[in-house]
């Protein structure tokens, strides 16, 4: 009887003991979201926690969705975003500050039978419309006026995720009504492509290029945007030879944008947790330096002011 | 007639022979593979340290927070399913013995709770979590996966109670005992060869499921300190590490993933190497 | 003594029975929970018009979860017509005509494949059974397919099924005396017919269970389908098609839930529908079970 009453004791002590303390709490930061913004801020809370041992930040992703239902169910503290915010979700409260910039750009694979021609034409934006949404251009007959040259291949984002999100609104749509096989995640997507001739897709840039090397993995190419709908890329609108410069078409908005974005981070109101207020302020000012080594284009200086004084 | 037996005796014999053998070889061809792109990036720094901020970018570091994670939450759930798990089915097959139509409704019930989908207790488990006013925690992963597991414990050992001879449990009872003695004191015992095998077989699944612990575990590159904190999962480990873009960050999902298998398989070979043992000592 | 016995006594079988109850009290539980969670999803649409009709819209509001039933139903019984005869031939074999040192080297590679993360074989299905499909089962039907179809679902559970249900027959088989099948052997039968009719005979309701099993795994599995089948709403008859089984459409979309209103509402619906469906299959194979001893 006596050993039984003491491992009950056992029980609920290491119960109580395994909740955590107030100021742990205080001192515990929970981020979910886009896969977009996920090994960035991996390394931001890497380097800030060698500045503020005491602070524990805990990252998941699950998608940029995940992201903003997890915020708006209180699941976590702040949220990794890769989209624009919805006035749906603005309604619900949500506080945002941008932290850097990327892009989602249009993928086929490099053994395309067309490559060429697409490289020199770039396919415009209601041309993306039609190839994505309303399926009236199916064939790659389209590039020359030609029919029955191959059947165009489709692919999307199955996962409820910012890249999607982002290149349906260049095509003023919804993720829903981008018609194709659906993949789940990014890799997969860019793998996908890479090894269906026919295929066409979006991807993050950081999927398609190599940060390393600068230039795009093997199997998979870049549709350049014909921006000024001309029916030719222009030297001007031909930025898709190295990473570098797609980026610096990106930082000087050059590339239209959407499809490229800001990435953000969100909370529900304004944060009231001092710890998570003082990492934000740290992204947005010594945090910027690390942004470019990853891959993604540093916030305008007249935005980090911005978003500071939304901190206050 | 006779021709026609041994000829029917040879196809199907031989057919079955194809189905097994070209089973073995997909079977083994899949693990294979596993091993083969993952014993490349296996290594002991995988094994024994969290990863680092630029792990997803090729940076060092190993996968120390999901294995631990993962045995976290399997333990966890694994004791609960034991707590809640092991009476029950006691009492299935010691207190229930003569009303034979509860029995059988109780076990549909089981098998019921058995066949559902993971991913519905994780959704579950969300909401429970929600209403609970938990994050994204060790402990809300560890509800999950209890109920998950818990009627996979429950049935694998009521099999193995349900198969012992009614004859052991009247001459406990003859002998003046309860029923709660006898339950303890005697089924336990003669089964507890398939009693390990259970809480096994639950601890399995407990560590290699993902779609229960998506939305309630959450996930973290550091080490859980206590229970209101999220925890990292060796399946949802791999799922990140494949989703990189990084060639050598998704080959490490592979090893990741030995190293899973190579756990399930130690439990499973302790698992049957136990029901052999103790069958030695029981009474058949 | 006596008086802490009864008290023990009463202490524990109250534990065992309140543990019972809670236990079996969970699937109510999990029903009625997410029941309430779709009820939003009712003021615009009747029950009949989301199981029945297959337009998905979410934006605007209107369900139809058909094409996702159809999905599920299909690529779990294409998943069971490949596993099943293939384990069933195969635990014959096993148990009755090989020799034990394969059956031993058969037990570990078993219990390693059931433990085999989801993920992984979601991965080999993309490396092996996609491109298959797409370059050489697609053009032997004189079809073409992108490879991310419903074949690719069921090919993938079914492997992902068949360590669940090889186990289960193996042991089902190994229960039948030995003493029964060496009395058919004395009186004359061929190894075969042994197996035919007494092994199998015997043995009809442990097959039943692990059928049931393996379907009910199959209409569950989430991720390692969610990454071969195409994630496409359709309601099309062509295996070499995409689809979008259930467990797919809660996984993909849990991140839409909060943005879209009622969508939230649709999943936990979806969650009900897998519940209930699986439910109902239990039930049916229950009752073969039963129709099964009876005989």
């Amino acid at each position: 009887m006596k050993t039984k009453i003491t491992i009950y004791l056992l029980a609920i002590g290491i119960l109580i003991s395994g909740c955590s303390t107030k100021s742990q709490k205080e001192n515990t930061l929970n981020i979910s979201g886009a896969f977009a913004l996920y090994p960035l801020t991996v390394k931001w809370a890497e380097e800030y926690q060698k500045l503020h041992p005491e602070i524990r930040i805990n990252i998941s992703a699950g998608g940029a969705g995940k992201g903003m239902a997890d915020v708006l169910s209180g699941t976590v503290d702040m949220g990794m975003f890769s989209r624009e915010i919805e006035p749906e979700e603005i309604e619900k409260g949500i506080w945002w500050a941008g932290l850097c910039i990327d892009a989602v750009i249009p993928t086929i694979s490099a053994d395309n039978p067309y490559l060429d021609e697409i490289l020199q034409k770039g396919i415009t934006r209601d041309q993306f419309r039609m190839i994505f949404v309303t399926g009236s251009i199916a064939d790659w007959g389209f590039l020359t006026n030609e029919a029955n040259k191959g059947i165009i291949e489709v692919y999307t984002r199955a996962d409820a995720c910012g890249a999607a999100g982002t290149w349906a609104s260049y095509l003023d749509c919804r993720q829903e009504d981008l018609k194709g096989i659906g993949i789940y995640g990014d890799p997969g997507l860019a793998e996908a492509v890479s090894k269906n001739p026919n295929a066409i897709a979006y991807n993050n840039t950081a999927y398609v290029y190599d940060i390393n090397t600068g230039q795009k993995r093997p199997g998979i190419e870049v549709v350049p945007i014909d921006i000024n709908e001309n029916g030719t890329i222009d030297p001007e609108e031909n930025f898709y030879g190295s990473f570098h410069s797609l980026l610096a078409a990106v930082s000087e908005e050059v590339y239209p944008y959407p499809p490229a974005r800001e990435l953000y981070f969100i909370t529900k109101g304004l944060p009231v947790k001092k710890s998570l207020l003082d990492f934000i302020r740290w992204t947005l000012t010594d945090g910027q330096k690390y942004v470019s080594d990853a891959g993604y284009v540093p916030e305008p200086g007249e935005k980090i002011v911005k978003y500071l004084n939304k901190t206050y | 007639m006779n021709r026609r037996k041994i000829i029917e005796q040879n196809i199907f014999r031989t057919l079955c022979g194809i189905a097994s053998y070209s089973l073995i070889f997909m079977l083994g061809f899949i693990i294979l593979i596993i091993f083969y792109k993952g014993v490349g990036s296996l290594s002991l720094e995988m094994v024994t340290k969290p990863p680092s901020g630029g792990y997803y970018f090729g940076g060092d570091g190993g996968i120390l927070n999901a294995i631990i994670g993962s045995l976290y939450i399997a333990i966890g759930a694994t004791l609960i399913a034991i707590i809640f798990g092991m009476p029950a089915a006691l009492y299935i097959n010691v207190h229930l013995v003569k009303r034979k139509k509860l029995q059988n409704a109780i076990r549909y019930f089981l098998d019921a709770l058995w066949g559902i989908p993971s991913i519905v207790y994780g959704a579950f488990g969300f909401t429970l979590m929600l209403a609970m006013g938990l994050g994204a925690s060790l402990l809300a992963g560890i509800i999950t996966v209890a109920l998950l597991i818990t009627p996979i414990m429950i049935r694998t050992f009521d099999e193995v109670l349900s198969a012992i001879p009614m004859g052991l449990h009247e001459a406990s009872l003859a002998l003046g005992s309860t029923n709660t003695q006898t339950a303890f004191r005697v089924m336990l015992k003669q089964g507890f060869s398939g009693f390990i095998t259970a809480v096994l077989l639950a601890f399995g699944r407990g560590i290699g499921d993902a779609a229960s612990v998506l939305f309630t575990a959450g996930y973290t590159d550091l080490i859980p300190r206590n229970l209101d904190e999220p925890a990292a999962t060796l399946p949802l480990a791999i799922f990140f590490q494949l989703s990189s873009p990084i060639p050598e960050v998704q080959e490490r999902a592979y090893a990741a993933a030995t190293i899973l298998t190579i756990i399930i398989l130690i439990i499973s070979l302790t698992a049957r190497t136990f029901s052999r043992k103790f069958t030695r000592t029981s009474i058949k | 003594m006596l008086k802490t016995g009864t008290v023990w006594k009463q202490l524990s079988s109250g534990w065992m029975v309140s543990s019972l109850t809670v236990i079996l009290s969970i699937p109510f539980l999990i029903g009625v929970a997410l029941l309430i969670k779709s009820t939003p999803l009712f003021s615009s649409q009747s029950l009949w018009q989301l199981i029945g009709t297959s337009e998905w819209a979410p934006s605007e509001g209107r369900f139809g979860f058909l094409p996702f039933i159809f999905s599920s139903f299909y690529v779990t019984i294409l998943s069971f017509l490949f596993a099943a005869p293939v384990c069933l031939l195969s635990a014959i074999y096993l148990t009755q005509f090989a020799s034990p040192r394969l059956s031993t080297i058969m037990h570990p590679v078993i219990d390693i494949l059931a433990g085999i993360p989801s993920v992984i074989y979601g991965v080999w299905g993309i490396l092996i059974i996609v491109p298959f499909i797409s370059q050489v089962a697609a053009p032997l039907f004189g079809t073409t397919s992108p490879g991310y179809s419903i074949l690719a679902g069921g090919i993938v559970l079914a492997v992902m099924c068949i360590p669940y249900m090889l186990n289960m027959l193996i042991e089902t088989f190994r229960t039948v005396p030995v003493g029964l099948r060496e009395a058919a052997l004395s009186l004359g039968a061929t190894g075969w017919e042994s197996v035919k009719h007494v092994v199998i005979r015997k043995s009809i309701s442990g097959i039943i269970s692990s059928f049931g099993l393996g379907l009910a795994k199959a209409f569950g599995e989430t991720l390692a389908v969610m990454m071969v089948v195409g994630n496409m709403v359709r309601l099309d008859a062509n295996p070499f098609q995409a689809g979008y089984p259930l467990p797919a459409l809660i996984a993909n979309n849990y991140g839409e839930m909060l943005s879209i209103p009622r969508y939230d509402s649709a999943l936990m619906f979806a969650a009900f529908l897998l519940l209930v469906i699986i439910l109902i299959i239990n039930l049916v194979f229950r009752y073969f079970i039963y129709k099964a001893q009876k005989v």
